[in-house]
């Protein structure tokens, strides 16, 4: 019976040709725009996620600022700083294992006698060199690491190693200026995908004190707790800590201690509204498509008149006509979500392509299964939504006028 | 004859009037989408160019910082500091009427037992500069007064960091605390619909140097020009006499001198990109539309074979028969446009009052003749563009095979 229904479906939509393609069209691009957006909002944050990871997501971060390290109020300015005291304060919090800080400033360089601005980052190279490395995903690509004792070295990042920085490549042992002092190259860095990221520069902690002239300060602090420690309770113990160093009480702190896993969620919510937004404007092209799916339902049904009077009067219930129709609505709405989804996945991957192109390898595309089958389910019952008024219609035809039709 | 086709047009929709209606909502749907949000970016850009002008064409302001991307907020982030030595610089530019160095820093303000971290501006408040603040839109005072020259310890606070910022309002003489120093509030600015300048906080310069040890440094200079001088090029001269002084040559500077021009400029640019973003989606719903009203055209035309079979025995040309499907078509756009437009721009005006109830006023929709005019303009071709390949199908039909259709 059910094979039946399906069969006669078909061959309707068979039958109108052109007609159904322009319907299924519809559904098509409106399928096909959300899948797209999907799977590059999807990949997007699979793709930050997993550069957290690789940071430890038990990592925590310090820094100055009240607001939190997303806040616009807290980047870079502040009458309130963190300082090599805040250090020490956080190293003997409880439930800290290792804990570093850094500077980091844009400073002017000179090479050749092209002038250009970077920033240098100033690493620790004690104990807590290798949080802080990873959690700038440093991979030395070539040349070596800066070292204990280091002085006027400097590591570059990709791009300004490869040529799209400045004029020519930068190759280990040429000399930079950086704020007017001399520097040796001794290593690059591997790409990491965000062009930003790929124009910095790396020298020794105390190196960067020198040039900058800030012997007391830090820009940002990173903790790792104890094997075994929740970050979020080491997190709250460092804040104790260093409130009650400034005197400050609870709600007061001109700084802000994140947990890696924290942070994560905040730049989340922030993506999680971005995609709603934009999703929201491209399912209206689905509402679209739903909306012509009803009016092909209405027109099939009116030029079906005949046949489905002849099919009451051999017995048929109303109930067995409203499936057909339902049935070629939804096929209608599960070929033109199967083309969609195709053609979706395929935007996506020419996104990719293209933005790798372009050097922000940090946009990648994700096609979960769940994302295919959600999306010919939701094509399916966009399509028995659009057809159940018509198919109603359908069913409730008087036989004896439909035979006359 | 073009009246017949009207005519004829507008009876074969009403025949079909409940397919007809749904064709049109498709592209109702459409034209609303792309229309509100039109609507609502002009809007946006329109006030944000207004507030930038407010700023006044004949202002330029002075960063610390190379690239298009320094503003008073990044200052910090580069080693190249600007100084009061840059500040008289620029007052001896020719064509420089004024020049007010600003330091810009974050610290913890606390009113009664509430404390926030905020950007607080220091500014000098000298009777010269106090005559030239009252010409800047967000220095404008609604009740009390600029600080002095002698109370070090008080604050000019902005209109809504008075009103919502903390649980209880700022009035004149409220204290506050700065970073644990105690101040009073001695002016509060007219609102001016920007939180930025809304919420700031602004305390005198030599307070600053006390509170936050900043010395003769300074985050941003604000100059404005001399009437009869051209804005620009009294920046293009500030800029040099800055390099000269530092000793860099053009293209090396670590300083940024922006006139109100450039920021309208950078800020539209971006904004437009998001607005090419936004209506590309929202169009996509208006092909479909259209795609809707292809298909509606060859059903109508299918069903009026047995007709055009008539019309051509009867002496109706090729494209006699064209124009009437095409006709058919694009009134179809047309009224889908009409009341997708006066959708779009009400739901338009909607988002603007919850925005401003949200306080951001920012958002406001814009309604252009241009915006109608166009969205009308736009459905009907959309329609006619549509029922093009129908109509011409029509048009084509032998008439003897027509006549014989059941």
């Amino acid at each position: 019976m059910l094979s039946d229904f399906f069969t006669l479906a078909l061959e309707t939509i068979v039958r109108r040709g052109l007609r159904s393609w322009l319907t299924m069209l519809g559904i098509f691009i409106g399928i096909a725009s959300v899948v797209a957006l999907i799977s590059i909002g999807q990949g997007l944050q699979e793709s930050i996620a997993s550069q957290f990871e690789s940071l430890g997501t038990d990592l925590i971060m310090i820094m100055p600022g009240g607001g939190g390290a997303l806040s616009i109020s807290s980047v870079g300015i502040g009458s309130s700083y963190l300082t090599n005291h805040d250090l020490d304060l956080t190293k003997r919090a409880s439930g800290v294992d290792i804990a570093g800080g850094m500077v980091y400033k844009m400073a002017k360089f000179e090479y050749g006698n092209e002038v250009k601005y970077f920033f240098v980052i100033g690493f620790p190279t004690d104990e807590s060199k290798e949080i802080i490395s990873n959690a700038q995903s440093f991979k030395l690509a070539e040349g070596r690491d800066l070292k204990e004792g280091d002085r006027y070295v400097i590591t570059i990042g990709y791009l300004i190693a490869h040529g799209k920085a400045f004029k020519e490549n930068v190759k280990i042992g040429d000399k930079l200026k950086v704020d007017g002092e001399e520097f040796r190259v001794i290593g690059s860095h591997e790409q990491i995908g965000n062009p930003e990221d790929d124009k910095q520069t790396y020298v020794t902690l105390d190196m960067a004190r020198r040039i900058f002239n800030e012997p007391e300060k830090l820009n940002t602090i990173l903790a790792k707790p104890k094997a075994g420690q929740d970050p979020a309770v080491v997190a709250e113990n460092i804040k104790k800590e260093l409130r009650r160093d400034r005197g400050l009480s609870k709600g007061e702190e001109d700084f802000s201690v994140q947990t890696m896993q924290q942070l994560l969620e905040s730049v989340n919510v922030i993506l999680g509204v971005v995609q709603i937004v934009v999703l929201g404007i491209a399912a209206i092209s689905l509402l679209v498509g739903g909306i012509g799916i009803m009016n092909t339902m209405y027109t099939s049904v009116l030029e079906q008149t005949k046949n489905i009077g002849i099919m009451k009067a051999v017995g048929a219930q109303e109930h067995d006509i409203m499936m057909i129709f339902l049935f070629e609505a939804g096929i209608l709405g599960l070929v033109g979500g199967v083309i969609g989804v195709l053609f979706g996945i395929g935007i996506g991957s020419l996104v990719e392509a293209i933005s790798a192109a372009a050097g922000m390898s940090v946009l990648k595309t994700y096609m979960s299964w769940e994302l295919v089958v959600g999306s010919l389910l939701f094509s399916f019952i966009v399509g028995c939504a659009s057809g159940l008024a018509p198919a109603r219609d359908a069913a409730r035809l008087n036989p004896v006028d439909a035979l006359r039709a | 004859m073009i009246l017949d086709f009207f005519s004829l047009a507008f009876t074969n929709l009403k025949r079909s009037r409940k397919r007809s209606w749904l064709t049109m909502l498709g592209i109702v749907i459409g034209i609303a989408s792309v229309v509100a949000l039109i609507s609502l970016s002009a809007g946006m850009q329109n006030v944000i160019n207004d507030q930038l002008s407010k700023i006044g064409s004949d202002r330029i302001s002075i960063t610390s910082g190379a690239g298009s991307y320094s503003s008073p907020v990044t200052g910090e982030m580069f080693s190249a500091k600007l100084y009061q030595h840059d500040v008289d610089i620029v007052k001896q530019v020719r064509g420089v009427e004024y020049a007010i160095g600003v330091t810009i820093k974050t610290s913890t303000v606390k009113y009664r037992d509430e404390t926030k971290a905020m950007m607080v501006f220091g500014l000098p408040f000298d009777a010269k500069t106090v005559e030239n603040l009252k010409t800047i839109s967000f220095f404008e005072i609604l009740k009390g007064n600029y600080p002095s020259a002698s109370d070090k310890y008080s604050i000019m606070a902005g209109y809504q960091l008075s009103q919502d910022l903390f649980d209880k309002p700022i009035a004149v003489g409220s204290k506050m605390e700065i970073s644990g120093v105690e101040f009073s509030t001695v002016g509060i600015n007219k609102k001016v619909g920007n939180p930025i300048y809304d919420r700031k906080i602004v305390i005198p310069l030599d307070a600053a140097k006390e509170l936050f040890g900043v010395g003769d440094e300074r985050s941003s200079i604000f100059a404005k020009t001399r009437s009869g001088f051209n804005t620009t090029e009294v920046a293009e001269d500030i800029s040099d006499r800055l390099r000269r002084d530092r000793g860099l040559k053009k293209g090396e500077e670590d300083f940024t001198v922006q006139t109100a021009q450039n920021m309208i400029r950078s800020f539209t640019a971006i904004l437009g990109v998001v607005q090419v973003f936004l209506i590309g989606i929202a169009a996509i719903s208006l092909l479909v539309g259209g795609i809707g009203i292809m298909n509606t055209m060859y059903t109508s035309v299918l069903e009026q074979t047995k007709n055009i079979g008539i019309m051509k025995a009867v002496g109706a040309r090729d494209a006699d028969i064209m124009m009437i499907f095409l006709f058919e078509a694009g009134m179809l756009g047309i009224a889908g446009g009409a009341i997708g437009t006066a959708i779009g721009l009400i739901i338009g005006l909607m988002v603007q009052y919850a925005a401003a109830n949200a306080g951001f006023e920012v958002l406001k929709a814009s309604m252009t003749p241009d915006l109608i005019l166009g969205a009308i303009l736009f459905s009907f071709i959309v329609g006619a563009v549509s029922g093009m390949m129908p109509a011409i199908r029509a048009a084509k039909m032998s008439p003897v095979k027509a006549l014989r259709y059941e």
